[in-house]
């Protein structure tokens, strides 16, 4: 039996049919087309799923669609504004702290809830807002530099 | 030479694409018409296959196809086709579990999943055998209709081995042990195969190396390769597991053809760990000698393979293990014994550092021990063997250019090495040194590569060039290349790759060899592109072309007693559209000189022609209470050549070394029955943001006489002496000499309080 539910993604209303078995990430990914948003696991272990719901970073795989009901989420599509990255995007280019780029799209959803958040997180802070997010190419350095220039607006 | 373009860090090509997630990723590619694939795979590590009934499956609604090993081409594979030992599907046998037994497609991946518990297969369980050494003994049960489960062998010797240690002042003999790890890509290894109307194969999938997986799939198939298409899209990683042909892509070609629609078929997170193949475990016993003076004098391993069920890339692995070993240090007599041995285990294959990681951990682990035997501080008995450059080692391997000691004098330096060898409580440094290759191997009796550039009437530029992306960031090292060479800033470069049917052939991006290969193949296209615009500048302006240079993406001339004049791209390139009707399209070419006699067994030390060192350095603070090593930093001075990218140069090495720092401490495949225990990121624990230590990099710059500008390949050499380092930094920290990755907890805490007790 499928079900209805409403949800704003990065501002668009969409009104959807899901299983209730199905996920926010088969939501993002398959109903609304927007594959920005990565599997890397379907377990939340390793974060490349990761979205903004209603402010909270959190594994799209871990959250049914059924609980998005009515929720605001916003991808790494809803990230730029036009031809203007959002300034933890800017960083992530700027600092080298992209490889493959699988765990990118989580990694600044990721870095960019932590940030608003915590506005003033340090690097101790930074380092455990990120620990659910993985990544087996950059070795995480340049990543938390990314984000610390961010924070530190040295990125326009 | 001044560097306009290189050395610069500039953005990745793909960072804009890859930063919005416009990126597109084989999993993210949708056709009409596609069916979903699945793998039914074999719960036993080794069983006869009696019975398979595949009716249930085929009666469900929405299933399209269901295949066993009777539906298909049963070609015997491997990488090396006269270590053939592996069918798309299985026959008679499974000889690990995850072995592919019978597969389907349809609808929805729900339906797919639905028809593969619908299959019934019957077995006899089989004795199996999990362990390398087990393997060996002559009433092991026997994985395939062989005499012997050691499939291969490597027994090569270098002067005297005996009669040398008869003449050391020092010896050092241990046994070391390192166990299979994974390479853990974000992206899984999945990929869509569809015949078209006219009966020809594409295959899209993250592969490092297109060309020579479109030889692999043709070979399995039984088809010709001219009917077979290869593209890789982005790629979520590689680390040397997308380099040999998985046998999904067979499979879903074989269920594309049956239905004529488009199939796709990817691994779950959990069959990536279990059967995406892993680094091979080796147990080595490993004999070290050293004459008063600090002279190492001789040297001899017998390394043992966990090879798992299947060859893949085991005889090439042994092999890279003996070239290491035999030049790493120039020990006048050497000995190396190496054994490949099948057991009832996921196979190995290719990862970062491809057989130099163990031997490198085993090898210098020992050179403290015999340090430490010899009273004398680890770093200055490296010094005083250190590589040099120009020479050529009793081994036959020659060293054009070696930086090894400005490796370790710069990494030496950024710590305080003296200072930090003598902490007070449990903390410590420990030193290891690598070479590695910086050009791939010869090993093929193959290395060469082409490109193209073509320069549009617009003047703009773009490179086509097999160089296989994988995230490493080789499409921009090869555009900064070209851009130095050009004058212009590699962001204005196009670059095009990833498709069979587009670009030259190659080899592929693993062996640290895109840089080199791939790089001198796109420097000499653009050489010739310069060629072409600085001549009809010179006709254009009737300026010689000695005067005339490319810079800014323009043309420059400036003749003695003349003003300067500037030529934009654009211009030139109308003329040549207009006036002289020709466009500017041209090849670039790099081909070893190996010639045509070169026998690969015979001249083994000559397998790589230009080799990169370096040298880490660990901090680590040891928990008496718990056995926890913490590493608190590694400093990284590694030999880039001449250093393409600053960022990306860093970014290899930190990947490198966050995932030494996981294979030395944390990762390890645990098995019950051959099953893998641990298939997910929360159980194999690799390195989290919190996990990392600090990372100073520092780039050598000895320069190569053949790389492009100088240039070495790095991507490997960062990861294979972290686990050494870290090692010999537990044993300054504590005194415990640490045999066996990972290095965990137990074996701390069991070692210090054996230590304490006087054992």
């Amino acid at each position: 039996m499928k079900h209805q539910i409403e949800i704003t993604v990065n501002g668009d209303a969409h009104h959807l049919l899901v299983e209730a078995h199905q996920t926010l990430l088969d939501v993002i990914r398959d109903l609304i087309g927007f594959t920005g948003t990565k599997s890397g696991c379907e377990m939340g272990e390793c974060g490349a799923c990761t979205v903004v719901m209603n402010g909270d970073a959190v594994n799209s795989c871990l959250v049914l669609a059924l609980e998005a009901d009515g929720t605001e989420i916003r991808t790494i599509e809803g990230m730029a504004q036009g031809d203007k990255l959002h300034p933890v995007q800017e960083s992530f280019v700027e600092n080298g702290a992209i490889q493959c780029g699988y765990c990118t799209s989580g990694m600044v959803m990721a870095s960019t809830a932590l940030l608003d958040k915590n506005p003033k997180a340090d690097i101790e802070a930074i380092r455990k807002g990120l620990r659910g997010n993985l990544c087996r190419c950059t070795g995480y350095t340049k990543i938390i530099k990314a984000v610390e220039s961010a924070r530190d607006g040295e990125v326009t | 030479m001044k560097r306009k373009i290189l050395g610069k860090g500039y953005p990745r090509l793909d960072a804009l694409e890859k930063v919005t997630g416009a990126a597109q990723y084989t999993v993210d590619l949708k056709m009409p018409g596609l069916l979903y694939g699945m793998i039914l795979r074999s719960p036993i590590a080794h069983a006869r296959i009696k019975a398979i009934d595949i009716s249930k499956a085929q009666a469900l609604k929405g299933v399209h196809a269901v295949v066993t090993a009777k539906d298909v081409p049963l070609n015997i594979f491997s990488f090396y086709q006269w270590a053939a030992d592996k069918t798309m599907l299985a026959t008679d046998k499974v000889r690990y579990v995850g072995d592919e037994v019978a597969a389907v497609c349809a609808v929805d991946k729900d339906t797919a999943a639905r028809a593969i518990e619908l299959i019934e297969v019957e077995y006899e369980t089989l004795p199996a055998v999990f362990d390398a050494e087990e393997a060996m003994s002559p009433d092991a049960t026997l994985l395939h209709e062989r005499e012997s489960n050691v499939c291969f062998e490597v027994d090569r010797v270098v002067g005297d081995p005996d009669k040398a240690f008869a003449e050391c002042d020092y010896v050092c003999e241990e046994r070391y042990a390192t166990d299979k790890v994974c390479h853990c890509c974000l992206e899984v290894s999945n990929c869509i195969a569809k015949w078209d109307q006219s009966g020809r194969l594409t295959v899209w999938t993250n592969t490092q190396a297109p060309h020579t997986q479109r030889q692999e799939v043709a070979r399995i198939l039984g088809i010709s390769t001219k009917k077979v298409r290869f593209i890789s899209s982005h790629m979520g990683g590689g680390f040397g597991s997308k380099l040999v042909l998985d046998m999904k892509t067979p499979i879903a070609a074989v269920l594309s053809k049956m239905t004529g629609r488009p199939v796709r078929i990817q691994n779950s997170r959990s069959e990536e760990f279990c059967t995406a193949k892993t680094r091979y475990g080796y147990t080595m016993y490993v004999k070290t000698g050293a004459k008063k003076d600090g002279r190492l004098w001789a040297r001899e391993i017998k390394v043992i393979a966990d090879c798992g069920a299947y060859q893949d890339k085991g005889p090439a692995t042994l092999n890279f293990s003996n070239m290491m070993f035999a030049a790493h240090y120039n020990i006048p007599n050497v000995r190396y014994t190496g054994k490949l041995v099948y057991t009832n285990k996921q196979m190995g294959t290719a990862f970062r550092g491809f057989g130099n990681n163990q031997i490198a951990f085993a090898c210098e682990s020992q050179l403290d021990s015999l340090a430490a035997k010899m009273d004398m501080d680890p770093l200055e008995f490296r010094m005083k063997n250190a590589n040099k450059p120009g020479e050529k080692m009793h081994s036959g391997a020659e060293i054009p250019t070696c930086g090894m000691s400005e490796c370790m004098e710069s990494a030496a330096k950024a710590v305080d090495w003296n200072q930090k060898r003598n902490q007070k409580g449990l903390r410590g440094i420990g030193v290891a040194n690598s070479l590695h290759t910086a050009q791939g191997g010869r090993y093929y009796a193959y290395a060469a590569t082409d490109s193209f550039i073509k320069i549009a009437e617009d003047g703009m530029i773009t490179l086509i060039t097999p160089a296989a992306e994988m995230g490493q960031g080789i499409h921009s090292a090869m555009a900064q290349i070209v851009g130095e060479e050009l004058g212009i800033p590699p962001t204005e470069i196009n670059v095009i790759g990833s498709d069979t049917d587009l670009t030259p052939y190659d080899l592929g991006s693993w062996g640290s060899r895109g840089t080199f290969v791939c790089g001198n193949a796109a420097l000499a296209a653009a050489r010739e592109a310069k060629k072409e615009l600085i001549g009809i500048a010179s006709e254009m302006l009737e300026v010689k072309s000695e005067f005339i240079k490319l810079e800014d993406g323009q043309a420059v001339a400036k003749a003695p007693g003349s003003p300067e004049v500037i030529l934009p791209m654009a211009e030139i390139m109308d003329y040549t559209m207009n006036k002289r009707k020709a466009p500017i399209s041209v090849r670039g070419q790099w081909a070893d000189d190996m010639g045509p006699d070169w026998d690969v067994p015979k001249e083994w030390t000559k397998n790589v022609r230009s080799w990169a060192f370096g040298t880490q350095i660990a901090e680590v603070e040891v928990d008496e209470e718990t056995g926890e090593v913490k590493v608190l930093k590694v400093i990284a001075a590694q030999e880039s050549g001449i250093t393409i990218n600053q960022k990306m140069a860093e970014g290899q090495i930190e990947g490198s070394v966050v995932q030494g720092v996981g294979y030395a401490l944390t990762e390890k495949q645990v098995l019950a029955e051959g099953k893998v225990v641990n298939d997910g990121f929360i159980d194999y624990k690799i390195l989290s943001s919190e996990d990392i230590p600090e990372i100073e990099t520092i780039l050598v710059e000895t320069g190569d006489p053949e790389g492009p500008f100088g240039a070495k390949g790095l991507g490997e050499a960062g990861l294979v002496p972290t686990a050494p380092a870290i090692a010999n930094a537990i044993y300054n920290a504590c005194g415990v000499r640490c045999y066996e990755l990972p290095i965990t907890r137990e074996f701390i805490l069991k070692s210090l309080k054996e230590k304490k007790a006087g054992k």
